[in-house]
């Protein structure tokens, strides 16, 4: 007769239940994963650029503050330098529900890039809105980072001056760049949680 | 001639007040915006107040200085002339304005935001002058409209003391009654523990039903999430989740406390720094605390007496099973059992002062209140059913070890049994555990951890006697052939606990994560009987790979209940009233006696209380005639308010019963843990 043993089991119901604990994303955790649909029709999950930086963009055009950081350039420069200056993939969001503010279809998500010369390595359509809840994302815009390893280092605002004047951005510290090229140095970021400003995400 | 002069003289301040006291509406996107005077002229050197009216069509608002999760505060930029100086915006306390699923601060309605200005004292008079604002705001309905505006506002200087402009006194007296109070209090808050903890010194008790309270700096707290906020021992405490950006608090944060119902609010300036830790016990009836000796006594006999629950006795016979079996080392295993019991017992002691020292209510017992602990424990009990029906033989040659290694394992086996043996107990809060625990959570923590390793050691009791005397052990029985029957028939209690584990799943989620977690224990059983199969057998990657497969999918369909259920407790109450904060302080207003009945459906000791005593003909004919209110509390699911009150009553976990004799001025009786209709009739007098 066997001696009876549950030590393996109950370290993986510890681990399983740890595991649930935490719903929303945070700092220096993996960042939730997830899968959704390009423009194109084409999928991709967080899992596929792992090994490289990601950045994160909740957008609705319709937004005066997403148009403020459109209207001046200030998002389409910090794509490219996210691209060409830290091979970053840079992945725009659309959380907007059917129906509701911000929310397009694929054609009109591709005029918008084409007609404000934006360069994100993808506009995703997430209109159920999972991936948005499971970032706590609130604002358009609101703005994540994710490291090579998959972990997520930044989240908040895209930048220091909460406001819907173009004038205010020359003047506001450009938090994502901040922290590109602060990894980019090899240091920490020096500010990993900001405010997100903006309008809310039509879930 | 006269009369025209008169007419002239009367005629023309008249039409100077109505052009000076404001700029006139500006016309924007969803509201219209106007500077307004509260008085008709400056005189030289009197500081006077203007404002910008600010008027959202219906549903539409605009946001306070700390605007909550999404909005953005409404900011001015002066321009003035010479020598004249402009305050700060005095804000008008805000009210909680719900956008799902976040919750911003701000106004609905018509609204003045007023300003103090100073004029220089050498100013001239008889020339007007020109007060240039820059407003810029943010409305919202759902979607949100940014505006600006220049307003301009000319008002004349007259050396003579200023005078009210009628046609604005309403706005200014709107502006006025929301205006917090500034009190000077030594007000201190922490973040520590994921929780923003307040602590208002205040003397007179609150009516904290209606109490709301808005911090100043945004980001501190997370808006959408309830606080939780009791007064007690001369302090308003609160509780509130912190802001998922929260990046650090300022030294000092300003707090508006508005009682909702009265129309008031107070505002103070709080230090972060320590709470007073003595605070919410201190004077709690001091006088009337059991010595520290006899709780440690009675820890040991509810530690004792919890071997006897029925959520540890299947646990403890497997236990007794295996020290049968174990043949010559029961002294090491009752030792291994008791280590563990007390490494358990020390480590939830010890999260729980961590916890607790965070400032979050929690209590014992909140482990069962996370559906995914739940459903965990459910697969772990299904497995050792399983295992013990002979569906699958666990530590048969595990990872090959050797004669010495299964020798040790069985040590380790023992001592995670204990382990298991606390985490299974913890519903069951044995009479004297209440007293034990709520003493020790408000002592200081070396005690505190005395507290629980007395309870422990008194749960490995039982065990650790069988151990160490022989004369128990001559008792126990021979081991033979009958003990494979006694393995065998031990499983059913435990899969009546996994199914009462499923009940109390059914009450915290909705029959899809039933379902899901039963699925679960369907894919698990799947995956034991493919790895027992294979015991014995050259191992096959294809079958350890569908065996982890199915092990995994198991454990993933345990995040589908993890939501919280929004199933809720709608019985058929025909006897009780749900508890809620507030209720029992009106009923005795009225003259009524009340009896508060706190209980939760994974706490065995309750649901018996409650069917033997509690729902008897004897105790509901006693509680009409007398007519007392019954009221209940569930604590199924995590109640901050509900965990406050047991606080109340030095208890952390329940069942907790009290009677409010029908007196206002009469002490509240607190009745044993458990009851009999008899008890309960005595004490409801």
């Amino acid at each position: 007769m066997q001696a009876f043993r549950f030590k393996p089991l109950i370290a993986l119901a510890a681990l399983a239940t740890a595991g649930t604990v935490h719903a929303a994303a945070d700092i220096g955790e993996p960042a939730p994963g997830f899968t959704l649909t390009d423009t194109s029709g084409e999928t991709h999950a967080l899992s596929d650029f792992e090994g490289r930086t990601v950045v994160l963009e909740w957008t609705n055009h319709q937004c005066p503050f997403v148009q403020k950081h459109y209207g001046a350039d200030n998002m389409q420069e910090q794509q490219r330098t996210a691209r060409d200056e830290h091979d970053a993939v840079w992945l725009t969001v659309i959380s907007s529900a059917p129906g509701k503010q911000g929310h397009v279809s694929p054609e009109k998500a591709d005029a918008l890039t084409a007609e404000r010369n934006a360069e994100p390595a993808a506009v995703l359509f997430d209109e159920s809105g999972d991936v948005g809840r499971a970032y706590g994302a609130r604002t358009t815009p609101h703005m994540y980072i994710i490291d090579a390893d998959g972990t997520l280092v930044y989240k908040g605002g895209i930048d220091s001056i909460q406001s819907a004047d173009p004038a205010d951005i020359p003047k506001a510290d450009q938090y994502v760049v901040t922290a590109l090229n602060e990894m980019a140095a090899g240091d920490a970021i020096s500010e990993p949680v900001t405010r997100p400003y903006g309008c809310s995400i039509k879930y | 001639m006269m009369l025209r002069t008169l007419l002239a003289l009367l005629l023309i301040p008249a039409a100077g007040t109505a052009a000076a006291a404001s700029s006139g509406w500006s016309q924007h996107d969803h509201l219209r915006v106007a500077l307004v005077s509260e008085t008709t002229h400056i005189q030289p050197g009197t500081p006077f107040r203007v404002a910008l009216r600010m008027q959202p069509e219906t549903h539409w608002h605009t946001y306070w200085k700390n605007p909550g999760d999404s909005g953005i505060e409404t900011r001015f930029d002066w321009t003035l002339p010479d020598g004249f100086s402009a305050g700060a915006i005095d804000w008008p306390y805000p009210e909680r304005l719900p956008i799902e699923p976040l919750v911003n601060y701000g106004y609905s309605g018509e609204h003045a935001l007023p300003v103090t200005v100073t004029p220089p004292a050498d100013l001239p008079t008889g020339e007007p002058v020109t007060l240039t604002l820059d407003a810029s705001w943010l409305v919202c309905k759902v979607e949100c409209i940014p505006g600006e505006a220049t307003l301009t506002l000319r008002m004349p200087v007259r050396d003579r003391a200023p005078e009210a402009a009628a046609e604005q006194a309403a706005m200014f007296a709107w502006a006025d009654a929301r205006q917090p109070v500034p009190r000077d209090r030594a007000a201190r808050f922490a973040t520590d523990g994921g929780h923003l903890s307040l602590q208002v010194p205040m003397p007179e008790a609150p009516n904290v039903e209606a109490l709301a309270v808005f911090p100043a700096q945004p980001e501190l707290v997370d808006h959408a999430a309830a606080a939780s906020l009791r007064h007690d021992a001369g302090q308003l405490q609160l509780s509130q989740p912190l802001s998922d950006y929260f990046a650090g608090a300022d030294a000092r944060v300003e707090f508006v406390i508005v009682d909702t119902a009265a129309g008031e609010a107070v505002s103070v300036i709080a230090e972060h720094g320590e709470l007073s830790t003595g605070a919410a016990t201190a004077g709690a009836g001091d006088s009337g605390r059991p010595a520290l000796g006899w709780i440690l006594l009675l820890a040991l006999g509810g530690g004792a007496l919890l071997n006897l629950m029925p959520c540890v006795f299947p646990v403890l016979s497997l236990k007794a099973l295996h020290i049968v079996e174990g043949g010559g080392h029961q002294r090491a295993q009752a030792l291994a059992y008791t280590a563990g019991v007390l490494v358990a017992f020390g480590v939830v002691a010890g999260a729980l002062l961590a916890v607790r020292s965070a400032g979050a209510a929690v209590g014992w017992g909140f482990q069962l209140q996370s559906p995914a602990f739940i459903a965990i424990l459910a697969y772990l009990l299904f497995a050792m059913g399983l295992s013990l029906s002979g569906l699958v033989h666990f530590g048969t040659g595990w990872m090959g070890a050797g004669q010495k290694l299964t020798e040790r394992g069985g040590l380790a086996g023992s001592f995670f049994t204990g382990v298991l043996a606390c985490v299974v107990a913890s519903p069951c809060t044995a009479p004297f555990m209440g007293t034990a625990l709520g003493f020790a959570v408000t002592q200081p923590p070396a005690i505190a951890l005395g507290i629980f390793l007395a309870l422990g050691l008194g749960m490995a009791a039982p065990m650790l006697l069988i151990g160490f005397l022989p004369g128990l052990a001559r008792v126990l029985p021979k081991p033979g052939a009958w003990m494979e029957a006694f393995k065998q028939a031990m499983a059913f209690p435990l899969y009546l606990t996994v199914v009462w584990l499923l009940w109390v799943l059914a009450r915290q989620t909705d029959p899809n994560g039933l379902a899901a977690v039963m699925t679960g224990l369907v894919l698990l059983a799947f995956a034991l009987w493919l790895w027992g199969r294979g015991q014995g057998r050259p191992a096959r990657w294809l079958r350890g790979a569908t065996v982890a497969a199915a092990v995994v999918a198991a454990l993933a369909l345990v995040a589908l209940p993890a939501a919280p259920g929004t199933a809720t407790a709608a019985r058929t109450a025909d006897a009780w009233q749900p508890w809620q904060p507030g209720r029992v302080a009106a009923l005795r207003d009225e003259g009524r006696g009340v009896f508060v009945n706190m209980t939760a459906d994974w706490c065995v000791t309750c649901l018996v209380n409650e069917r033997v005593a509690l729902s008897t003909d004897t105790v509901r004919a006693h509680m009409r005639d007398n007519d007392i209110v019954y009221l209940k509390g569930d604590w199924t699911r995590r109640d901050a308010a509900i965990t406050e009150y047991l606080a109340r009553f030095d208890r952390n976990g329940v069942p907790l019963y009290v009677y409010y004799p029908s007196d206002p001025d009469a002490e509240p009786t607190v009745l044993p843990q458990i009851l009999t209709p008899d008890i309960v009739v005595r004490n409801l007098q």
